[in-house]
């Protein structure tokens, strides 16, 4: 069965690149828009170097963005979760926050913080934090009671509550909320890129989409797809080699 | 009552401290909502932008003809990928890895391909709303139980009655929940996709006033466009109320 799957995988998209080279070379759809594989893998040698150094610029602001997204969606999450009141006042607060299009706030960050890394940052955090947050309320709302009862009873203080029952009763949902923050991290720094970058991957593409460059577009799209899938990847084997470990 | 009051205390609080705060600020960079309220008549009154329906009507049809396509690509992918086990498997985990790929990264491929026009920003809602709607269809046929369907064999129902009578309604309520973050995302897509660039809709208005630092015209259409996703979530979550009392 696994066998029969993974030669389905491998014939399906050797099939699918085969198909697109076919119709590319014999001209049936427009080369400038449609270019064929092998002029995306050429292309990727050319734009391969400038595509690089606007990835590793993206990732770097995503970074930051994360950590600080995490550290608030996570902080946050944990303080409003855990406080009844503050929890039955914010939650549609926080929700229409994680609802609402981000987009809509974009020109105006641009205004207030003008274009390069400063509005990337701010915006990826501003797209990551909500759903983190959310997660992790809802994680916290789960908390078994009788676990927060008992640790009561023995006399855990407020700190040892937080530090010893909640937080540990919570990682599954951050690290779902972590999952997920990634890639609306990524998210919001490519969209800023695009809007008004002046570097970085985002700025790359929107600027090869504007010359009409499609084959060193295709391949800079490939290049920031598989860099998003190794991370989403590489953040899926940690949280398995977690929840082993618990 | 109390949350009520408490909920009302911080709108009415954030409402101030925006109109303390804006004051402070150039009025470039921030408008007070005593002048983004006049500015908000203004563009429902179509005095500050005539064309304001035209521009709508372009947005509200490509979120139509975007959500219309990815419902229906996404059912039947789904149901493909959830009914067929080989196909599931071998064509899940490459659905899976490409949701894993934030979706803007596509917009400037589709923006060379489709055009600055309608059709970018269509293809891009379909795209954001696909998703979610073929997920949610594997979710909803991975909670149907496998004793319903024995049953119904037994019973002698055929392929298709089980599937009518049987599969729909029992995952109708994970499948209802799909639908609305599927037309949720789609709005969002069509929005985005105007704001990245565009030359009709609401999201062009919204870069033009931008442009034109008219901070207070652009907030009121902000405003506008909020009404319009509130509504089109309204319309669907009460379509997803309708779908969960009809399955209980």
């Amino acid at each position: 069965m696994t066998a029969r799957v993974r030669a389905l995988q491998v014939v399906s998209i050797a099939a699918v690149l085969v198909v697109w080279e076919v119709v590319a070379r014999a001209g049936w759809v427009d080369a400038a828009f449609v270019p064929a594989p092998s002029a995306v893998a050429r292309a990727l040698a050319a734009v391969g170097p400038a595509a690089l150094a606007g990835l590793g610029d993206t990732l770097l602001k995503t970074a930051v963005a994360y950590v600080i997204a995490v550290v608030l969606g996570v902080g946050l999450g944990i303080l409003v979760g855990s406080v009844r009141l503050l929890r039955d006042v914010l939650n549609p607060f926080v929700i229409a926050a994680y609802g609402i299009p981000k987009i809509l706030v974009l020109p105006w960050i641009i205004m207030l913080t003008g274009f390069g890394t400063t509005p990337a940052v701010l915006y990826g955090t501003l797209h990551a934090t909500f759903p983190i947050m959310l997660l992790v309320m809802g994680g916290v709302r789960d908390v078994d009671r009788t676990l927060i009862t008992v640790a009561r009873a023995y006399g855990a203080g407020a700190w040892q509550l937080y530090w010893k029952v909640i937080l540990p009763a919570v990682v599954p949902s951050v690290l779902a909320g972590m999952r997920l923050g990634i890639v609306f991290c990524l998210l919001g720094v490519l969209v800023v890129e695009m809007f008004a970058g002046v570097r970085g991957m985002g700025y790359v593409m929107g600027a090869l989409a504007n010359g009409f460059k499609a084959p060193e577009l295709f391949a800079a799209t490939a290049l920031v797809s598989a860099a998003s899938i190794a991370i989403v990847l590489a953040l899926d084997w940690l949280n398995d080699r977690l929840s082993h470990w618990r | 009552m109390t949350i009520a009051l408490a909920r009302a205390a911080i709108v009415a609080a954030l409402v101030i401290g925006w109109e303390i705060a804006a004051r402070f600020v150039s009025p470039l960079l921030a408008a007070p909502p005593s002048v983004v309220l006049p500015a908000l008549a203004g563009v429902l009154t179509l005095e500050a932008f005539p064309d304001l329906p035209r521009h709508l009507l372009v947005t509200a049809r490509e979120i139509a003809i975007a959500y219309a396509l990815a419902v229906s690509a996404g059912l039947t992918s789904g149901f493909a990928l959830g009914l067929y086990r080989t196909l599931g498997r071998a064509y899940g985990p490459i659905l899976a890895a490409l949701y894993a790929v934030p979706a803007v990264v596509w917009y400037p491929s589709l923006m060379l391909f489709f055009g600055l026009d309608s059709a970018s920003k269509i293809a891009f809602g379909f795209l954001l709303g696909f998703f979610p709607i073929t997920l949610a269809v594997l979710a909803g046929i991975r909670q149907v139980s496998g004793h319903l369907l024995t049953v119904a064999r037994a019973f002698g129902a055929g392929p298709l009655t089980t599937f009518v009578k049987v599969m729909i309604p029992a995952m109708l309520f994970t499948l209802a929940g799909g639908l609305r973050t599927g037309l949720a995302l789609t709005v969002v897509g069509v929005i985005v996709g105007e704001i990245l660039g565009s030359r009709a809709g609401i999201g062009s208005l919204i870069n033009h006033a931008y442009g034109l630092f008219r901070t207070a015209d652009y907030i009121a259409l902000v405003i506008v466009t909020l009404l319009l996703v509130v509504a089109s979530d309204a319309v669907a979550s009460l379509v997803e109320h309708r779908a969960r009392r009809w399955s209980e």
